[in-house]
């Protein structure tokens, strides 16, 4: 919604920063078109949107990382270009990205004025460690600054990238997705330091599709669809639903879906461990999913996701422990083995792994195909067209480069391969999907989910790993939550609720099932 | 109003971009060419137009042509195999010394108690598993250690030619003829190992065999289960774990392939033209220009014996030139001349990905 600009006018003093029908194209796409918003001193804005509505190129400009096509900038009612994120933070504006930029062999002091212009040539630590260490305390970020980057958490190493811009002088900040890679625990802790930084006058542009939290932390609501703006909404005027509607155009709601848990064992996992190093990244899991079902892994990322995928897929040898596969021990053999015992597997990355971008759709679907000297692409080239109808996989065509596709459209494909000839004579018996529908959009998301719905009714016993807690819950017959490569809770779905998932997830399950 | 010039990423590659540039990179090299033909005081056109007419005007200048590009289609199909999956193997010019010693060894040494087509099968396979066996060492570390195969290639390449300089020059070896006295010379293949020319022409029978062999190449990329996995670990080798296809195995099979194909061309330099090892007639740099007809050509085994007929007859002008009326053209003119294709059709690549846009923008004022 435009704000009609004779209100802006007179409000003006109270607007730490703005966007001005601000367009931003990128060879193919316009990620922002048109786009008007506004960031009232003192407040909480939120930018939400589903992934690849434009948020995050909104908050680049923002913050000087991109410039607009269109449009200006506006910093307390003044136009400014910002050319970089360096003129960005002279004008007190400061992004904290989902990838953190820190240097790991650095200590937090270090990173904090690292790149600073304004810092004397020689360090003086003291100075910077005691002026970091009060910025911590007032806004609630414990942080040692003489720690090294490369021995913090996830959730510390945030709290560094914020304490960066506030040292710097920031009144604007920018979190992109911040709650992406916190506990729950932790992305209250993160609240209550925004809170602090409002309270002070700091405004923050907070960048997120979570409705939960937008909810409870924002005064205000942008919305984004497809590059444009949907909606401007205070908070205390809206609702959770509401947002839901501005964001997908529509009501939705993730339907509850489950299966059978009786079947025979499909595949088991007893023991697995995997260390590299003084490393534990697996320390002893056990597990087992059924023909039939759907078994959830849930966690926060680098919690052993990875690397357990990984070694249930055969492409890493565990350290210890054994896993089956239809009954065959298929430890250590490898992929092909693994395959051929009845193992299909979607990687989370899915163009570079999954896909190979620069061969064409057809040769990418031979990739985890049986091997015969000669390719015999003419019955790919035909199993390909078939899914490109099916799935609706919008390509210009079978020899189209993979590189080409979008998330949604290369997940499509990922499927059609793996899933093909599920439960028959000679087909895949188990399915492991990582991050399933990451980065897609609703509609394909709902695809996706359909097609594993289908793939456990056809007897298949599906592993679902994935760190969006709602779609496991909506998907998967029983849940295993991953924590410090240990299973910290594991049961069935509807028995287990939001608080011992989240409690699980952050470590402070009572009674661990393996102990590292 | 500021005019910026950027670069972006092309959504698609239409397959004129990868045949125009080439194209393109010949035309700017000869420009450049011409500037320094012009300083240095020669007419660049009158030049240009002898070089072409010493090439490729006449049925001997063809031939000729022919003859030189024999050797370069098998030495820039063997780095067009590795480089395609972003494995430099720049040694191939050690890899066609070996491959010349080995099959000069299996035609004087195997020739004589074999008949013809035996003889000459022996030394093109003799000359290949030289080379294969020179890019062994290479092959290996590179695949199980990941030590750069841009400096082990090339430090082989030294060893390679100062054996062979020892094996004439520096001792009585087996490869030297003993009749000769005055200046050693390397001992001559039997007659029966010869690969025959036409005619009174200086190519035959070793242009028809490279031929066969860009064809064998291409099947073997295009069609087979080796070629397909040497693409996808070339394009992702993350891909390949995923698949169960090993990195490993496939690269050192690419590299020992590349290898193999570099002693090839040695075999076809003796068996075809040398008839000896010759340590003198192999420094023509074939392996290296190899690396150039790669690079031209994208790597297609077609479009690198295309490449190859252009080359050769460039390297072949080179000689000719020198005997143009008036001052005498420098025969490095030619050298120059492929250096800088190489340089332009190395540049010219960013084009074929990405697309210049002129942007103009009004400035805001700040």
């Amino acid at each position: 919604m435009v704000t009609d600009s004779g209100g802006r006018d007179q409000r003006e003093q109270g607007i730490a920063l703005a966007a001005r029908r601000v367009t931003k194209r990128f060879p193919g796409v316009v990620a922002n078109e048109d786009v008007d918003f506004e960031l009232a001193e003192g407040e909480v804005h939120t930018l939400l949107g589903e992934n690849g509505a434009g948020k995050s190129t909104l908050a680049a400009m923002l913050c000087g990382l991109y410039q607009p096509d269109e449009g200006e900038i506006l910093r307390r009612g003044r136009p400014v270009r910002l050319r970089s994120p360096r003129e960005g933070l002279a004008q007190g504006i400061g992004m904290v990205h989902q990838h953190f930029r820190l240097v790991d062999r650095f200590t937090v002091a270090e990173n904090v004025v690292l790149g600073d212009p304004n810092q004397a040539r020689i360090l003086r630590r003291g100075e910077i460690e005691a002026r970091v260490a009060a910025i911590s305390e007032q806004f609630g970020l414990p942080i040692d600054p003489r720690a090294r980057i490369s021995d913090l958490t996830v959730g510390q190493r945030q709290r560094v990238e914020i304490v960066k811009v506030l040292y710097r002088g920031a009144d604007v900040l920018l979190l992109d997705e911040p709650t992406a890679v916190l506990t729950p625990q932790e992305a209250e802790a993160l609240f209550s330091t925004v809170r602090a930084m409002t309270a002070i006058g700091k405004s923050v542009v907070f960048i997120s599709h979570k409705l939960g939290e937008v909810m409870a932390i924002s005064d205000r609501v942008t919305v984004l669809r497809a590059g444009r703006v949907t909606g401007e909404v205070a908070t205390r005027d809206s609702s959770a639903s509401h947002l839901a509607e501005l964001m997908v155009g529509r009501p939705v709601e993730m339907e509850t879906r489950r299966g059978n848990t009786t079947g025979a064992p499909a595949l088991e996992a007893h023991g697995v461990r995997l260390v590299d190093g003084d490393q534990v990244a697996l320390g002893g899991i056990d597990l087992t999913v059924a023909a039939g079902e759907v078994l959830g892994i849930a966690g926060v990322a680098g919690n052993g996701q990875r690397e357990l995928a990984q070694v249930l897929a055969g492409m890493t040898t565990p350290t210890a422990g054994t896993v089956r596969i239809g009954g065959d021990d298929v430890t250590g053999r490898g992929v092909t083995a693994a395959r051929r015992a009845g193992l299909a597997f979607v990687p989370e990355d899915r163009l570079g792994t999954g896909l190979v971008p620069g061969l064409s759709l057809t040769d990418n679907l031979l990739l985890t195909r049986k091997r015969s000297f000669f390719v015999d692409r003419r019955r790919a080239r035909a199993e390909m067209a078939e899914a490109i109808d099916s799935f609706e996989i919008k390509t210009p065509g079978t020899e189209a480069q993979a590189r080409v596709l979008s998330g949604g459209n290369a997940q499509k494909v990922l499927l059609a391969r793996e899933l093909a000839g599920l439960g028959t004579d000679g087909g895949p018996s188990v399915v492991i999907v990582s991050s399933p529908t990451r980065g897609l959009d609703i509609a394909a998301a709902e695809f996706v989910r359909g097609l594993l719905h289908d793939a456990r009714l056809r007897g298949g016993a599906v592993i679902i790993v994935s760190e969006d807690l709602d779609e496991v819950r909506s998907l998967s017959d029983r849940i295993a939550v991953l924590y410090r490569g240990s299973v910290a809770l594991v049961g069935a779905a509807d028995e287990l609720t939001v608080a011992e998932i989240g409690q699980a997830m952050a470590g402070v399950a009572p009674e661990p099932q393996e102990v590292p | 109003m500021t005019v910026q010039l950027r670069l972006e990423r092309r959504l698609e590659q239409r397959w004129w971009h990868a045949a125009l540039t080439p194209v393109l990179a010949v035309l700017a090299a000869f420009a450049v060419g011409a500037v320094f033909l012009a300083v240095e005081g020669f007419n660049p056109i009158t030049v240009y137009r002898a070089l072409f007419e010493a090439s490729f005007t006449s049925t001997f200048g063809i031939t000729d042509s022919l003859a030189i590009a024999t050797p370069l289609v098998v030495t820039g199909l063997a780095a067009g195999v590795a480089f395609r999956m972003n494995l430099f193997n720049i040694g191939a010019e050690g890899q066609l010394y070996a491959g010349a010693i080995a099959g000069s060894w299996a035609g004087f040494a195997l020739g004589p108690s074999l008949p013809g087509p035996l003889a000459i099968a022996a030394v093109l396979v003799a000359s290949v598993l030289g080379g294969v066996l020179w890019a062994l060492p290479m092959a290996v570390f590179k695949a199980r250690f990941g030590t750069s195969e841009i400096i082990t290639s090339l430090m082989l390449t030294f060893v390679a030619l100062y054996l062979m300089r020892y094996l004439i020059f520096g001792s009585r070896s087996y490869w030297r003829d003993p009749a000769v006295t005055n200046f050693p010379q390397g001992k001559k293949i039997d007659p029966s190992a010869e690969l025959p020319l036409f005619g009174s022409y200086r190519t035959g029978w070793g242009l028809v065999i490279v031929i066969a062999v860009a064809v064998a190449v291409w099947v073997l990329i295009r069609f087979t289960r080796p070629g397909y996995d040497m693409n996808v670990v070339g394009s992702s080798p993350a891909a390949a774990a995923y698949a169960g296809i090993s990195a490993l195995r496939v690269t050192l099979f690419a590299l020992l392939l590349s290898g193999g194909l570099g002693g090839l061309a040695g075999g076809v330099e003796v068996a075809s033209r040398a008839h000896a090892l010759d340590p003198n007639g192999l420094e023509l740099g074939l392996g290296f220009t190899g690396i150039v007809v790669a690079a031209l050509a994208r790597y297609n085994p077609f479009g690198i014996i295309a490449v190859a007929v252009f080359l050769g007859g460039l390297r072949n002008a080179g000689v000719a030139l020198q005997s143009l009326p008036g001052d005498r053209v420098p025969v490095e003119v030619s050298l120059m001349l492929q250096g800088a294709i190489l340089l332009f059709a190395i540049g010219a690549e960013i084009f074929v990905r990405n697309r210049l846009r002129v942007v103009r923008s009004a400035a805001v004022a700040t």
